[in-house]
């Protein structure tokens, strides 16, 4: 009997324990104060988002928000990805940024105003008058000297870290893009570079580009990679409306407003920014009211967030799901060391042939793939470059977008000499243990594809591989894949960051030839010289027409199918209000407030 | 006793040893490597080969064994290849989350094991035994992963009485971290309501934890009392007369426990293990989730010193659980 009562003991006290402050876990807008001012009644329709108003913004409350992990580094120019840029773009700013929801109209940051052209290759920037880091440091134009010097003297063990500067700059050191950063008085920065950078702008409006105050990065050994603390420690280094209180890493990052901001102060007290790797648990987390956000939605559980009284906030995509094809993957695969030759045996590639390849991008019904893939929230990708961009008009006036016509496909096959007796035999794969918000379903999107090809008289081989290099992307890379998906997120808004960098190789560091890269195998003429003259092309139409020339060449010879462009959600209560999203994850809480 | 101690510690160097070569070997057998995991799908295979060169991977086995283990003879656990922090510091920061994790979910286990399984083995063949042993076959076959969404979607989002995720309300408390467990702070910074709120935190990430120790220890205890129960001794004990609590304390549980308490130390591998998934999917910023992360991107180093600490903490746990069998059992002698 004394068991008995041993275990109704340990039960009664679960129970009380979870009766205990039992309100504030079990309410979702916990934490948020009551506003400053306003009416007491209901906040209207759940809304984030600006179309929606929730009444007007009132000061103040909590935010608890959930992202897949916290930041990689706190030093941001260590940073290239979306989560860390996250946390640090509350912290830190840059000279310049993009306008709030677009992705290629600018705003001066830092720098109230600045003179260069695309063509220019001298950038004078004024900066804002009384602005002072966390730390009390003023900025001024030696601060932004100092980041600058930081950077361009990465030493050798930052540089891998420090992605960004080095892809934008062309590398670290004397010999690279920028010539120099000077002071040239108080509040006045010239940036001079070795030669025109029509995309160096908006390179710089990236999180990793940010200006810290030049007292922290000393105090912290910032230059020294075996000695900076600046990645780990919390400090007071930057200029943004929040101020970083409280980082411990896997568990939260604690931001305040920044009460002497010289903007708009931020609306929240504080934000708290957890990391749940789960998209699952995120969901939970959110139902379960110990979030009132989060970031990267799971597609299938759109209706769940909606029909729950939740409020989805779309944002638009900056990436695109694509089908490379390679005509000439089976004489690449010979050096495969994964053993992927052994697949083709000697056959030759069907893809060698125009029509083939036509017949494949005939095939696909892209706009079946939205529905079932993207919860009916992505769009079907004509070209490489998203909606979202800038120059998605421009692009999408040199190529033809393929229609989908299964019978069409069926006849081009035929006409090019493959029938039930001599069908086309193609090899395509897909990685596993990934998704990514272009591709949330790898194997499900390669069914469907499958099905598809083979309705119109392919046989499709399918492979599968793991994702990590050396694995499905190593191969991909090096091109001994036929067909196999892979996509892009694109980086800043210039076609050269999405046909160039995958069409537009140069072959050595500081050469002028070019080429595909070795993943698609094309060669089509005329493209490397198309590619260089839109590379060097400085004014903004010109540039738009002959990156169409470059996309319409590439689009003619199917170097690859553009598929999807998967459109990425947050999911909020609905006391948060004013979130603004933007395609290239650029987004500041400073707008956010509570309704109740 | 203190020999004894003195040579299963000596052990320890060949046990470290083997370990550490299996460690190393095993994570490089893993498919993928930490520059690609760096470089990410931007990665050429030329800048691939560049971050190699510069992690020392390209260098032969034999010589990068060798800087790990000398590292770690120096107690130096190394530098994380993806975050560029110390180990050792990221280590003892997560250590002390998934202490208060294992031991919520390990005093869930034996408070609950424990007495269950004593009731059932002298409850042999009713229908409480037929029930305690569904239950506890369930239990062991649950997958934490499911039992851990489930619990929350019942208990935190159905009938919302416990947290869903997280080790306190950030909100309502903000306590600076000095150890790293929740409750500990919580009381060092004088919130009781905080030190309240944190143990909430630990019911349902403990319990998802706990279950299978839990249906493991009712298991073997229900085992190891009917054994005792067949015994003459406690015969001759009910025969005499005693109380059945004083029978059941001194003469049945005590003998009974020594498996059960061998199961206890082998279970600490089972809740590091399980402290993988259970972190995940309850945001708790501990070491599993930290060996996941370190998995999940071919960091090398975190991998292979984080689990050889673990791996030392297992073997220290169970070498003070054969000590205390001489407290449980004074017949027991080291030699």
């Amino acid at each position: 009997m004394r068991t008995w009562r041993w275990v109704s003991v340990l039960a009664v006290l679960v129970l009380v324990l979870a009766a205990c402050g039992q309100q504030p876990a079990a309410t979702p807008d916990e934490g948020s104060e009551p506003p400053a001012s306003g009416s007491e009644s209901e906040a209207p329709e759940p809304s984030a988002s600006e179309d929606v108003d929730g009444g007007e913004p009132t000061a103040g409350g909590t935010l608890v928000f959930a992202g897949a992990r916290l930041a990689a580094s706190l030093d941001p120019a260590l940073t290239s990805d979306g989560e860390s840029f996250r946390i640090l773009q509350q912290v830190y700013e840059p000279l310049v940024d993009l306008a709030p929801g677009t992705t290629d109209e600018l705003v001066g940051v830092l720098a109230e105003s600045w003179t260069g052209e695309p063509s220019d290759t001298e950038y004078v920037f004024t900066l804002r008058e009384g602005v002072t880091f966390h730390d009390g440091t003023p900025l001024d134009a030696e601060a932004v000297k100092f980041n600058f010097d930081r950077m361009q003297s990465f030493s050798e063990e930052f540089q891998g870290d420090a992605y960004y500067y080095g892809a934008l700059m062309d590398g670290f050191g004397p010999e690279n893009l920028i010539s120099s950063v000077e002071a040239t008085d108080a509040l006045t920065v010239t940036i001079t570079l070795r030669e025109p950078s029509p995309t160096f702008l908006f390179g710089i409006t990236l999180t990793p580009f940010s200006i810290v105050s030049p007292a922290i990065l000393e105090s912290t050994s910032a230059g020294d990679a075996a000695a900076s603390t600046f990645g780990t420690d919390v400090v007071q280094g930057g200029t943004g409306p929040f101020v970083l209180d409280d980082y411990v890493p896997d568990d939260s990052a604690t931001l305040s407003r920044n009460e002497d901001y010289w903007g708009d102060p931020a609306l929240l007290d504080s934000l708290i920014i957890r990391p749940i790797a789960d998209p699952a648990a995120r969901l939970q987390a959110l139902q379960g009211g110990s979030v009132q956000g989060y970031d990267l939605v799971n597609p299938s559980d759109y209706e769940t967030v909606e029909s729950e009284g939740f409020s989805l906030v779309e944002r638009l995509s900056f990436n695109t799901l694509y089908l490379g094809l390679n005509p000439v993957a089976r004489e690449n695969a010979v050096e495969a060391e994964s053993g992927v030759a052994e697949g083709y045996e000697g056959e030759d590639s069907p893809l060698q042939d125009l029509a083939v390849r036509q017949a494949i991008e005939m095939a696909i019904d892209k706009e079946a793939l939205i529905e079932p893939f993207y919860g009916g929230r992505g769009s079907v990708a004509d070209t490489f470059m998203p909606p979202s961009s800038g120059w998605f008009d421009a692009v999408l006036a040199g190529v033809e977008p393929a229609e989908f016509d299964a019978d069409g496909a069926r006849q081009l096959l035929e006409d090019a000499g493959f029938n039930a007796e001599n069908p086309a035999t193609i090899h395509f794969w897909y990685p596993t243990e990934v998704t990514r918000p272009y591709m949330p379903d790898p194997r499900g999107l390669h069914e469907a594809i499958t099905q598809m090809l083979e309705d119109v008289g392919f046989v499709v081989v399918p492979n599968s591989d793991i994702w990590d290099s050396p694995g499905y992307l190593f191969d991909a890379q090096n091109g001994f894949y036929d067909l196999h998906f892979l996509g892009w997120t694109g980086d800043y808004d210039d076609p050269s960051n999405w046909y160039g960098v995958h069409f537009g190789y140069a072959q050595e560091e500081g050469s002028d030839d070019r080429a595909a890269a070795a993943q698609f195998g094309c060669d089509v003429d005329g493209l490397d010289d198309a590619i260089s003259a839109a590379d060097a092309e400085l004014d903004e139409a010109a540039r738009g027409e002959a990156w169409a020339e470059v996309a319409g060449l590439i689009h003619e010879n199917v170097c690859f199918v553009t598929l999807a462009h998967g459109d990425t959600a947050l999911a909020f209560t609905d006391v948060v209000q004013g979130y603004e999203p933007n395609p290239t994850g650029s987004e500041s809480f400073q707008s956010v407030w509570l309704s109740e | 006793m203190g020999k004894f101690i003195l040579r299963r510690l000596l052990l320890l160097i060949p046990i470290m040893l083997g370990l550490t070569v299996l460690v190393f070997l095993f994570i490089r057998l893993l498919p993928g490597d930490p520059a690609g995991a760096i470089l990410g799908e931007r990665a050429t295979p030329e800048a691939v080969e560049r971050v190699r060169t510069a992690l020392g991977l390209d260098r032969p086995l034999i010589e990068q064994y060798w800087e790990y283990v000398s590292g770690l003879v120096r107690l130096d656990l190394g530098t994380s290849f993806i975050t560029n922090r110390d180990v050792t510091d990221d280590f003892l920061q997560r250590f002390p989350a998934t202490v208060e994790l294992t031991a919520a979910a390990m005093i869930f286990a034996l408070t609950l094991g424990i007495p269950l399984g004593m009731l059932t083995a002298k409850r042999r063949g009713s229908w409480l035994d037929s029930a305690g042993t569904v239950v506890s076959l369930i239990g062991i076959s649950i997958p934490i992963f499911f039992l851990g969404l489930m619990l929350k979607f019942l208990f935190a989002i159905h009938w919302p009485i416990l947290p869903d995720s997280g080790r306190i309300d950030l909100i309502e408390y903000a306590i600076p971290r000095v150890t790293n467990m929740m409750t500990v702070d919580a009381i060092l910074a004088g919130e009781f309501g905080g030190f309240v709120d944190a143990l909430r935190h630990l019911i349902l990430p403990g319990i998802a934890l706990g279950t299978i120790p839990l249906a493991i220890i009712m298991r073997i205890t229900r085992a190891s009392v009917i054994d005792v129960l067949n015994e003459d001794y406690v015969r001759t004990a009910n025969a005499k007369g005693l109380a059945s609590r004083v029978v059941d304390n001194r003469h049945v549980l005590r003998n009974a426990l020594l498996p059960v308490v061998t199961v206890i130390g082998l279970q600490m591998g089972l809740l590091l293990g399980g402290a993988i998934l259970t972190e995940t999917i309850f945001g708790w910023g501990g070491v599993g989730k930290w060996i996941y992360d370190a998995v999940v991107n071919n960091d090398y180093q975190v991998i292979q010193s984080g689990v050889l600490v673990l791996a030392v903490i297992f073997v220290l746990v169970n070498l003070a659980v054969d000590v205390s069998y001489a407290f449980l059992n004074p017949r027991i002698r080291y030699s």
